[in-house]
């Protein structure tokens, strides 16, 4: 390798790209050549330098802003109009319908305030119903991602759905029965129990904890299954416990279960 | 399906009129979008507003996404031009890279050593923003923002060898923008 070759490769040293075959030429020329040699260590401690630099993070009202723009998007194709032109896309306030559920009840409070209660309540409905379908979409849309971590936010935002969304519960049940990270699992369970009551979920637990080889998973489970007086898991509660398979705390966690539940 | 892939399906069916999954493509690549123009303009409300500036001109334009194409070179390609029209527009405001970024969170107990560190980062900022927007970019795209070479060419529009040359152009010329900075430190 000559000098003007170590340039050539250099952007791939630093990104860590080079070929094993091409490392080891370059390694004998900077081993020969003190000029190379220090022009590399230089741009190798610039490039470090770098990585000082943190990783940072936009604002809260990034989100808002970005969900009421794109609901004005949906709604202006939906009329066959064109992208949103009611305000500058760089003056675009975050303020009115938007994201979250305070800022709804907020502005709910700020139209009683002017005396435009009927409308404002009308409003006010039509844009959390909005807002909990973009939700919901959000939800079902992530739990499909093939990225745990993206299933991860799925579960996150299935805090933030309707207690009678079916398929967002469902997509949930699913997740804590087949999802193949265990994470996932722990956070599914975690998230159904603000669905406790629903229909959908009462009386199932048990039938999950048969599904379960995770003893995290499992012993999660149990909690669940006690915290909620499920009866109906009592079986499945005593067949973990009599399972040769299972982990030793899980059994024990299970007469414990079942003891609770008598 | 891979990520990249699943960008890609997800973007076909934002162009096919299932806008509502552009959400999806937000929560996955709005953080990167937003330091990926923090770093260039040193500005976080401007790069906030170029991130929705982004999303927009994605949404707006989606019927120009072929599919099949990478979704993440065509989003950095928006990006570009929505940094161009953005940096336009702005002539005669505020000159970026004058609004003060969060100092960096330190764990260190030792003061000297959070007060060195904090000497270092602005260092490394202010030398940053003294490299023409071309060569920061291109340091960018390939020190941040986890894209292969061969990606940045197609972000550019340019093969992964000129690339490779610009990188090693451009970490030259910070590196003296550097050590000059430095020196003006010590004496």
């Amino acid at each position: 390798m000559k000098c003007d070759q170590v340039k050539e490769h250099i952007a791939d040293y630093l990104a860590g790209s080079l070929s094993r075959a091409e490392g080891e030429e370059l390694d004998a020329h900077l081993a020969g050549c003190a000029s190379c040699q220090q022009e590399t260590a230089a741009l190798t401690e610039t490039w470090e330098m770098l990585g000082l630099l943190e990783q940072e993070n936009p604002s809260a009202q990034m989100r808002p802003r970005f969900y009421e723009a794109l609901e004005a998007y949906r709604q202006g194709a939906a009329a066959g109009t064109p992208a949103p032109a009611r305000r500058g896309w760089f003056q675009w306030g975050w303020q009115g319908w938007a994201w979250s559920a305070a800022l709804l009840a907020a502005g709910l409070l700020a139209g009683l305030f002017v005396g435009e209660r009927q409308s404002s309540q009308r409003d006010m409905a039509r844009l959390q119903d909005e807002v909990r379908h973009m939700r919901e979409l959000v939800t079902l849309s992530l739990l499909e991602q093939q990225s745990a971590s993206e299933r991860l936010r799925g579960v996150d935002y299935a805090y933030h759905v309707d207690q009678s969304d079916t398929q967002v519960l469902a997509a949930l049940l699913h997740a804590v029965n087949h999802d193949p990270s265990v994470n996932v699992r722990l956070a599914a369970v975690d998230a159904l129990r603000k669905f406790a009551a629903n229909p959908s979920v009462a009386g199932t637990m048990g039938s999950s904890l048969e599904k379960q080889d995770s003893p995290m998973v499992q012993l999660a489970l149990i909690d669940f299954i006690v915290d909620t007086q499920d009866k109906s898991a009592a079986a499945s509660l005593s067949a973990l416990e009599h399972s040769p398979a299972a982990n030793k705390n899980v059994k024990e966690k299970a007469v414990w279960g079942l003891s609770q539940l008598e | 399906m891979p990520e990249t892939r699943a960008d890609n399906v997800l973007m076909q069916k934002v162009r096919d009129g299932d806008v509502a999954k552009m959400a999806v493509l937000f929560e996955r690549h709005h953080h990167a979008l937003f330091r990926y123009f923090l770093r260039l303009t040193g500005h976080r409300e401007f790069s906030e507003d170029l991130v929705q500036d982004v999303y927009l001109r994605m949404l707006k334009y989606r019927h120009t996404y072929r599919g099949g194409s990478p979704f993440t070179s065509w989003m950095y390609q928006v990006a570009r031009n929505a940094h161009m029209d953005g940096v336009a527009k702005r002539k005669g405001e505020t000159p970026l890279f004058e609004e003060g970024i969060q100092e960096p969170a330190s764990a260190d107990p030792d003061p000297a050593e959070i007060l060195r560190r904090r000497q270092d980062v602005g260092l490394v900022r202010r030398a940053l923003a003294a490299l023409p927007v071309e060569k920061r970019e291109v340091l960018v795209l390939s020190r941040f923002q986890n894209l292969k070479y061969e990606q940045i060419a197609d972000i550019l529009g340019c093969d992964a060898g000129t690339v490779k040359a610009r990188v090693y152009r451009a970490i030259k010329a910070l590196s003296q923008i550097f050590y000059e900075m430095a020196g003006e430190k010590a004496s």
